[in-house]
């Protein structure tokens, strides 16, 4: 505040007059965050690997779900699946970016969500869009059981380009992850169809190795050719403030779910 | 089940996406060479300051107002607000409160829409509508009829915005969020409105030895790694990986005729930052 700029009618504040790019300015803002919703607990079912397979998929899970709600508070985010990479192809074809091509998948995990919610209803559960999230998640969850969210975050037409290609970063394993860090969710389960992850893939190479634990930044470095979930929750995870893991595990196999919401080590945990 | 193997109406590049992993950078790769459809062409997103221009009232914002009216019937804009001075209030007392960036982002897009309705205000006699994300869809519309249409600057990310690396700070704020509408619809041009004459080696408000820069590549930006800056970081990362935008240009909203010259497609005033890797330097 070295110089008194009478242009602008300012309020008065710790960051008042100053520029928010200042490296200085930012870095001083550095201090503990506190959780919103501390018992919450963020379930993700996978689009392919759970949803697009049918009943006898989902319905185990969710009654693994509705099971756990009694002793965990529970949302669910729900991914895209098949359906999503038909409409990234048809609209890649036809020339669109990478924010037309985020809209459009996202319809396709609203439509899967809406269903889970559909399924969950009797037990209580609600579907919220984002605005609503961002509302009446704490009164949902006093009131009701349980909520279901589109598990692809509201970037529309504000999705990033990638670095490479034109696919949407921000899926549904990212927009799960922002869920339970913003409100500093007790843990983050990514419910798949694989045991976790690898170091290789085991169906060509017999000399891949289970991973049970890794941090981000390890897992970055490691530059495995394909993951089982979006590269860029491995980005989010190293900027982790509350979140600080997600487990991996897979849904096929009943029983896992509960193992992971008790805390048991099952799956993959990848940490900050 | 699905058995998309057989299904003949799926392209190649279609029939590697519904079997492959999307995580896999092969098929990331066969994404690129697709083509690059832009959506609005000839529309220019132009950003109004929020600290720089709307907090100084109307002596600021009243001349600002004056030249997108007189360009009305030259340009199309996406008109876009920043926050301010209250969203730096509201972003420390919620610092304060312990409150996560996620919360502090939903904050702050109240303060750009709070700028954006008041520039709706003063534009409204001239058929100026302000849309929120949800009306973008009926954005083409009034852009045909009245050559101009209103939102708030920050992207729609609410609780969804991620970290920033250091601090708590919402990395993507107004800047980022214009700069995304720019490439999403293919935009003509990117004009930030500022109160700067464009970018400094240093904060020209603070220190009297900071020099001018007309023109930077992105690249020479990042690498020079400046204390402060004249945008967002967010959108210099944003720009290595953009494929439609490949400059951005900054004006002084306080010296009257500079936007008007930037929507024209003069690049001597202010700043422009462009992408080397994309930007033709000879087409200029």
């Amino acid at each position: 505040m070295s110089m008194i700029d009478p242009g602008a009618q300012h309020v008065i504040s710790r960051l008042m007059r100053e520029s928010l790019m200042d490296k200085a300015l930012i870095a001083g803002t550095e201090s503990p965050v506190r959780a919103i919703l501390p018992n919450l607990n963020v379930v993700q079912i996978g689009g392919s690997s759970i949803m697009d397979r049918g009943h006898s998929a989902v319905l185990p899970l969710l009654d693994e779900i509705v099971k756990n709600q009694i002793e965990y508070t529970q949302v669910i985010g729900v991914g895209p699946g098949v359906r999503a990479r038909h409409i990234l192809s048809v609209g890649l074809d036809l020339g669109l970016p990478t924010g037309a091509l985020a809209t459009l998948a996202a319809k396709s995990s609203a439509q899967n969500a809406y269903m889970v919610s559909c399924l969950l209803a009797q037990h209580g559960f609600v579907y919220l869009e984002a605005p609503f999230i961002v509302q009446l998640l704490p009164a949902m969850l006093a009131a009701a059981r349980g909520a279901v969210f589109n598990g692809i975050p509201p970037y529309d037409l504000w999705e990033h380009p990638p670095a490479l290609g034109k696919l949407p970063p921000h899926g549904s394993d990212a927009g799960s992850y922002l869920v339970g860090e913003v409100f500093g969710a007790r843990a983050i389960i990514l419910v798949k169809d694989v045991d976790g992850l690898y170091t290789a893939d085991p169906k060509t190479d017999p000399s891949a190795e289970f991973i049970s634990e890794i941090s981000a930044a390890d897992l970055i470095r490691m530059r495995l050719p394909t993951l089982p979930i979006e590269p860029v929750l491995l980005d989010l995870l190293t900027r982790a403030k509350l979140a600080r893991s997600v487990r991996i595990v897979n849904g096929l196999v009943p029983g896992n779910l509960s193992r992971a919401l008790s805390g048991e080590s099952v799956g993959t945990l990848i940490h900050a | 089940m699905h058995d998309t193997t057989a299904n003949p109406i799926l392209s190649e590049l279609g029939k590697r996406l519904v079997e492959g992993s999307l995580s896999d950078a092969e098929i990331q790769r066969a994404t690129e060479a697709t083509p690059n459809f832009a959506i609005l062409p000839w529309v220019n997103v132009v950003k109004i300051g929020g600290q720089s221009i709307m907090d100084r009232g109307r002596s600021a914002v009243a001349p600002v107002v004056d030249e997108i009216v007189a360009n009305l019937d030259r340009h199309k804009m996406i008109l876009g607000t920043g926050a301010g001075t209250r969203a730096r209030h509201v972003y420390s007392v919620a610092i304060d409160l312990g409150l996560p960036v996620g919360v502090l982002t939903v904050l702050g897009t109240a303060v750009a829409w709070q700028n954006a309705q008041m520039l709706q205000y003063l534009l409204a006699r001239h058929g100026i509508a302000f849309l929120e994300p949800e009306g973008f869809p009926s954005l083409p519309h009034y852009l045909m009829e009245r050559g101009a249409v209103i939102c708030q600057g920050m992207p729609p990310y609410k609780l969804w915005e991620s970290n920033p690396s250091v601090g708590r700070i919402p990395p993507q704020r107004t800047d980022t969020g214009c700069f995304l509408i720019a490439e999403v619809f293919g935009a003509r041009k990117m004009i930030y409105v500022k109160d700067e004459d464009g970018l400094y080696t240093a904060d020209p408000k603070k220190d009297p030895h900071a020099k001018h820069i007309p023109r930077i590549s992105v690249q020479d930006l990042l690498a020079r790694d400046l204390n402060d800056l004249v945008v967002e970081r967010a959108v210099l990362e944003l720009m290595l990986n953009a494929r439609n935008i490949s400059k951005i240009q900054f004006v002084n909203g306080l010296k009257p005729g500079q936007l008007t010259a930037a929507l024209d497609g003069n690049e001597e005033i202010g700043t422009v930052i462009f992408n080397a890797a994309t930007e033709r330097e000879d087409a200029r």
